[in-house]
């Protein structure tokens, strides 16, 4: 529905969705320098992905420093028969922040929700593409969705804490993956859950209360508690800050920036102050696709896409 | 250090931890599929326990759609026949004797065979003949054929549900019966047809001749009631709630009665109506006037709760557009918004009244349990109703009644799919998304 | 006779309002009116009806009761010197008699020479009910009519009162439900509270024993007779306890399958379906629980029993093979059965009430569907869920006809599921349709068991009520 407004839109405007097979009059810098880039990494980790086995993104600007840890290429989404997304491809580098922003509707979420396989829940969905984590395909059939969500974490947009306690809440994750059995370990796994996600000092004395009781960015930071409990490699969220205070907010964006060590982040974001805050790499999607992405700095500084330039200096969002 | 705080979990850990998720993936979606199972079964249960409800009552029910009459030649003998009172022949014992003399069956001195004979045909034959007699007082003399049915454990044996191998002393026919009855059989004079005594017919005390139809007229005669004092009341009721009623204390205690009187069992109700209506009021037990009063009092809650949900579908935006144009609130209600909700009003009306038919508790305490012969025409005598018909006849000893309980509840579960299906139409053809 | 009052003031009505708006528009002349001429007329013959209709109701309600009033007052002291329920057979044949019918018993001498005078007396007295009635309620529309008419003026805000009497109107309608449950109480509360001058509550609640039918001659009321309920409550219980064991679990089962798992396709299949199984009369599942489910039940420990006799569990085997049709567990079993759809739709009600984001939650965690179902959804609507089985309990305890049906009617003390136990509602029935005689503790005790039923699940539906109302705020 939505989405038929924007395509007319689009006819009205004239500048119509970036065409992949156009990608060089985009000027974009090519594949292969990224791949380049990528492989010289790949041979000092073993465990990162051979970048060449998969044809490259179609529209890569400044390609990403350090190890790729999921490639999605030619991703399409389709709700209902409807499409969504449009055949995105996309390099998001580990141990980084990557900002998706976009108009609403753009397909920004839904294409996040493709890397934790989220829309194998919406019945009616179908995606297509390949979207590979550390150099496997997420959506083959030998990958259990279960599996690839405890390495791939999820934030969302609404804090949505389990109606239990707080200590259930972080334990939650471990507790089902049977990831720690002993009560004193759970209690260490809790501890330092909370601890990295900054809410250990404020609900140290209260852990058995329940954690509806806590305010929205206690509770925001309490989910994000619960997503590294179980020690993901990837954190998936989605406009986490979009239902908080600028206080809060503020709050959530330093923790993002301390987790950037140890996870890859990719973060959906509405704000593009807030994409410039955080992030290190940013894509631009617009109607179902995705129009450019680089680095941060060179993304809000100078865009190649005139779509761009609009969006983040606010002429249409 | 054995804690796995994340720190360590890192390189070799990481490996370590991946497969200590893969290693209990299996048991959990194991547990999944027993879970969905778990689910499954749940459902199969309730379904085959539906289908054994119906099958069950269809199977018992079917046989008494159909009868079998037999049809006697009857001598009109003017020596045991009273012109004047031909009601007060016993034209049984002559058919009875008749047949055996056709027959060159000799009686013992007890008269052991007739009334054997006598027990294969249904009471009505007196009825017959007496009627017969009294139109027509020229077949005084005469042989007349009589068709007659069967009695019930007659048409019981032919229907099959009678065997012959149970032991003699336990049924209700005995070899020499069944043995006349299939060389009546042989000889052509037993013939089976739709049983049309079920529908044309109140009750009796003769399966053979029992039938719905009083009980279907006083059941609707009864719903007629309850429909002309429920919808008003109820519509009434839901219109002050949803249109009307400030926020206040009393508009909280009448919401929250509502909703609890939703919730009284219905035997409560008989209770308030044995009490209130025909103790204290003496409105005449049985009657459908105070089977009407007492489901309406039942249908109520219900009501406006459907009428309520109706009424509040109705977008805000109709109302405040009334309003704009200058009329008052009462002009805005009638004209505009009942009109519209009028379908989802109609639809909770129609199933309430279904709900209604089917209720027999209260019935019960009122005084609906009682043998009533013939078909009702007034609301003020006592009538039988569908629901207590199926209790009564189900309490009755005799096993044809069995088959004609079913029956019963055959004809009441159609008419209460014709109600739901008039419901779901109505529904369906006036349903209005905004 | 009524029928013709009411032809009458339905004229009257007509009249009134085609008068009415004659009047209003004659008299609008020359002035600005407030309302229309339609609205005037409206506004008399709601005064000329409404009057009319109140004589006619409490005409109806209290004409018998005044009539015997009226009767009992001048009742001749041979009469009076009557038992009580002799002196009801008098005026009843009294009444007979004076209709014209023959009389049904053979009076003694003095009451014999009174028969006739009384029912005289009586049908005098009806006749001057029904014409005063009758006459006070065309006066009574009347005096309304003629003051609608005075009210007649351009500057009369006719439409403003007409809302008035609208809005007064569909108040009574919400009202009759606070008027019902006064009822219910009163009806109820009334015949108890005699009930418990001849046994007292104490005795009742927490008697053992429960024999009603014992006591049948009146001077034997309430000494010879048991009525300790006890029994009853625990039959009730045991039958309740059974029919949830088979209810709870498949209805919130299905219902879990229904909301978290089934397609779209599914759920349009199934949910009619359910839907059948709820809308099944109760006095059809009585005949299935009597006619299939008890026999099948009783041959199957029937035949377990005959398999154990001779054996090491020989004195279980003599048990089993002498089963009955009528044991709780028929019962329990098929009131679980009419029980599964209504608590299967409760609990889907309450599990679609859980927000979406908890399960996107929990999935994103990794968390398979039924560890979801589990751990997060179950405990969130745990609160929802028990309201919801509260409100099935409610249901079970005041269902009657399938325990009237296929439970029995022994009053035994035990929660042995295969042992014949009778239930509160069951003892209603068969108090109240046998051959009923009036003012005895047996009549009565049904009140008193009724009121305690109407008590019991009134607090039930309360405390159901308020939960889910908490629960759903919750997530409002």
């Amino acid at each position: 529905m939505k989405f038929r407004i924007f395509r007319s839109a689009e006819d009205q405007t004239g500048s119509g969705p970036v065409d992949p097979t156009e990608t060089p009059r985009m000027g974009g810098q090519l594949l292969p320098e990224a791949t380049a880039t990528s492989k010289a990494k790949a041979t000092e980790e073993p465990r990162a992905y051979e970048a060449s086995d998969l044809p490259g993104p179609t529209v890569v600007d400044s390609p990403p420093v350090g190890p790729i840890k999921i490639a999605a290429r030619d991703v399409s989404v389709f709700y209902e028969g409807k499409q969504a997304l449009y055949d995105v491809s996309l390099d998001i580098p580990d141990k980084t922040v990557t900002a998706l922003i976009g108009p609403s509707g753009c397909g920004k979420s839904t294409f996040l929700r493709t890397m934790n396989r989220m829309n194998d829940t919406i019945s009616g969905a179908k995606v297509t593409g390949r979207i590979a984590m550390d150099g496997e395909d997420i959506n083959d059939r030998s990958i259990d969705p279960v599996l690839l969500r405890a390495r791939v974490g999820m934030v969302f947009q609404r804090p949505n804490p389990f109606p239990k306690s707080i200590y259930e809440n972080v334990a939650y994750g471990p507790k089902i993956h049977g990831l720690v059995s002993a009560k004193s370990e759970m209690d260490g796994v809790v501890e330092s859950a909370l601890k990295r996600a900054g809410l250990w000092d404020e609900v140290a004395d209260r852990l058995q209360s329940s954690a509806m009781g806590l305010s929205g960015g206690q509770q925001q930071r309490l989910v994000i508690a619960r997503a590294i409990a179980v020690n993901p490699e990837v954190i998936l969220m989605d406009e986490p800050c979009s239902a908080l205070d600028p206080i809060a907010t503020a709050r959530i964006e330093e923790l993002i920036d301390e987790l950037r060590e140890r996870f890859c982040i990719v973060i959906v974001t509405h704000s593009m102050a807030q994409a410039a805050r955080v992030s290190q790499r940013t894509a631009f999607f617009h109607m179902g696709r995705l129009v450019e992405t680089g680095d941060t700095e060179d993304i809000f500084q100078n865009p190649r896409e005139r779509r761009t330039l609009d969006y983040i200096t606010g002429r249409f969002g | 250090m054995t804690d796995a705080t994340p720190d360590q979990i890192d390189g070799a850990a990481a490996k370590g931890r991946l497969d200590r998720l893969r290693a209990g993936l299996k048991r959990r979606h194991a547990k999944e599929a027993r879970f969905k199972w778990f689910g499954r079964l749940a459902i199969a249960a309730a379904m085959v326990f539906l289908a054994v409800l119906l099958v069950r009552i269809v199977e018992q029910g079917h046989t008494a759609f159909y009868t079998h009459t037999v049809t006697v030649p009857v001598y009109m003998d003017p020596a045991r026949i009273d012109r004047a009172y031909p009601q007060g022949s016993n034209f049984e014992q002559l058919a009875a004797e008749q047949q055996l003399a056709r027959w060159g069956i000799q009686d013992d001195a007890a008269g052991t065979a007739s009334s054997q004979m006598k027990a294969l045909f249904s009471s009505e034959l007196k009825f017959v003949a007496a009627d017969l007699v009294a139109k027509r007082s020229d077949v005084i003399g005469e042989t007349v054929p009589l068709a007659v049915p069967l009695s019930d454990d007659a048409d019981l044996y032919l229907k099959g549900e009678i065997s012959q191998s149970t032991p003699q002393d336990q049924r209700r026919i005995n070899d020499r019966q069944i043995a006349w009855l299939e060389r009546m059989q042989a000889e052509g004079v037993v013939g089976s047809h739709f049983n049309t005594a079920l529908f044309t017919n109140g009750d009796s005390t003769q399966p053979e001749l029992a039938g719905v139809l009083g009980a279907v007229v006083g059941s609707a005669l009864m719903l007629m009631v309850t429909a002309l004092i429920a919808i008003p009341l109820g519509v009434g009721a839901a219109i002050w709630l949803e249109e009307f009623a400030p926020k206040n204390k009393l508009t909280d205690i009448i919401e929250v009665n509502i909703n609890n009187l939703a919730a009284v069992p219905s035997i409560v109700y008989g209770l308030l109506g044995l009490a209130l209506f025909i103790n204290w009021m003496h409105l005449p037990r049985a009657s459908p006037i105070v089977g009407g009063l007492v489901l309406a009092l039942m249908a109520l809650p219900t009501l406006v709760i459907a009428t309520r949900s109706a009424l509040k579908a109705v977008p805000p935006s109709i109302r405040e557009a009334a309003l704009a144009m200058g009329a008052s609130k009462t002009q805005t209600v009638f004209s505009h918004v009942l009109p519209l909700a009028m379908p989802g009003v109609m639809t909770g009306a129609i199933i309430s009244m279904a709900h209604a038919l089917g209720e027999t508790a209260p019935l019960l305490l009122i005084g609906m349990v009682s043998f009533v012969p013939g078909v009702p025409h007034a609301i003020d005598q006592p009538v039988g109703a569908l629901p207590s018909l199926i209790y009564i006849w189900e309490n009755a000893s005799e096993r044809a009644f069995h088959e004609r309980t079913a029956a019963a509840i055959i004809v009441l579960l159609v008419f209460m799919i014709i109600m739901n299906a008039a419901a779901i139409i109505l529904r369906r053809r006036f349903e209005r998304r905004w | 006779m009524i029928w013709i009052y009411l032809l009458f003031l339905v004229a009257l009505g007509a009249a009134a309002f085609l008068g009415g708006r004659e009047l209003a528009r004659r008299r609008a002349v020359g002035a600005k009116p407030h309302s229309r001429p339609g609205q005037h007329g409206a506004y008399a013959l709601i005064w000329v009806a409404a009057p009319a209709l109140l004589v006619l109701i409490l005409l109806s309600v209290f004409a018998t009761p005044l009539e015997r009033q009226l009767t009992a007052a001048g009742t001749p002291e041979a009469v009076a010197a009557l038992e009580p329920f002799r002196r009801d057979a008098f005026f009843a044949d009294a009444h007979r008699v004076g209709r014209g019918e023959p009389a049904l018993q053979i009076w003694e001498r003095p009451l014999a020479e009174q028969l006739p005078v009384e029912a005289r007396r009586m049908v005098s007295i009806e006749r001057t009910l029904q014409w005063g009635g009758g006459l006070g309620a065309i006066l009574a529309a009347l005096i309304g009519g003629l003051f609608a008419f005075s009210q007649i003026k351009p500057q009369t805000r006719a439409r403003n009162r007409v809302e008035g009497w609208v809005y007064g109107a569909l108040f009574v309608c919400s009202a009759i439900a606070v008027l019902t449950t006064l009822g219910i109480i009163a009806s109820l509360a009334f015949d108890s509270l005699r009930f418990f001058q001849k046994v007292p509550v104490f005795e009742f609640l927490f008697g053992t024993q429960w024999s009603p039918q014992i006591a049948i001659r009146a001077d034997q009321v309430g000494s010879t007779g048991a009525f300790g309920a006890v029994p009853l409550f625990a039959g009730t219980l045991l039958i309740m306890l059974i029919a949830m064991c088979v209810a709870a679990p498949i209805g919130l089962l299905s219902a879990i399958y229904l909301s978290e798992y089934a397609g779209r396709t599914t759920r349009a299949v199934i949910k009619p379906l359910l839907e059948i199984l709820a809308g099944v009369p109760t006095v059809v599942y009585g005949f299935f629980a009597a006619l299939t489910v008890g026999p099948i039940l009783r041959v199957f420990f029937n035949e377990i029993g005959l398999f154990l006799i001779g054996g090491p569990l020989d004195g279980l085997g003599q048990y089993l093979a002498l089963v009955q049709n009528q044991m709780a567990l028929t019962a329990g079993a098929v009131m679980g059965i009419m029980l599964i759809p209504f608590v299967s739709s409760l609990s889907d009600d309450i599990l679609n009430a859980v927000p979406q984001s908890l399960r996107d939650g929990s999935f994103a965690m990794g968390a398979t569907k039924s560890e979801t179902v589990k751990r997060v959804l179950l405990p969130a609507a745990l609160p929802g869920i028990a309201g919801a089985l509260l409100l099935a309990v409610s249901r079970a305890i005041g269902e009657t006809m399938i325990v009237t049906m296929a439970a029995g009617l022994a009053a035994n003390l035990t929660f042995n599921p295969l042992d014949t136990v009778t239930t509160v509602t069951v003892q209603i029935v068969t108090l109240l349709t046998g051959d009923q005689e009036f003012n005895s503790a047996k009549t009565l005790s049904a009140f008193g068991l009724g009121l305690t039923l109407f008590l019991a699940t009134l607090v039930l539906n309360i405390v159901a009520h308020r939960i889910v109302q908490t629960y759903r705020e919750q997530y409002d």
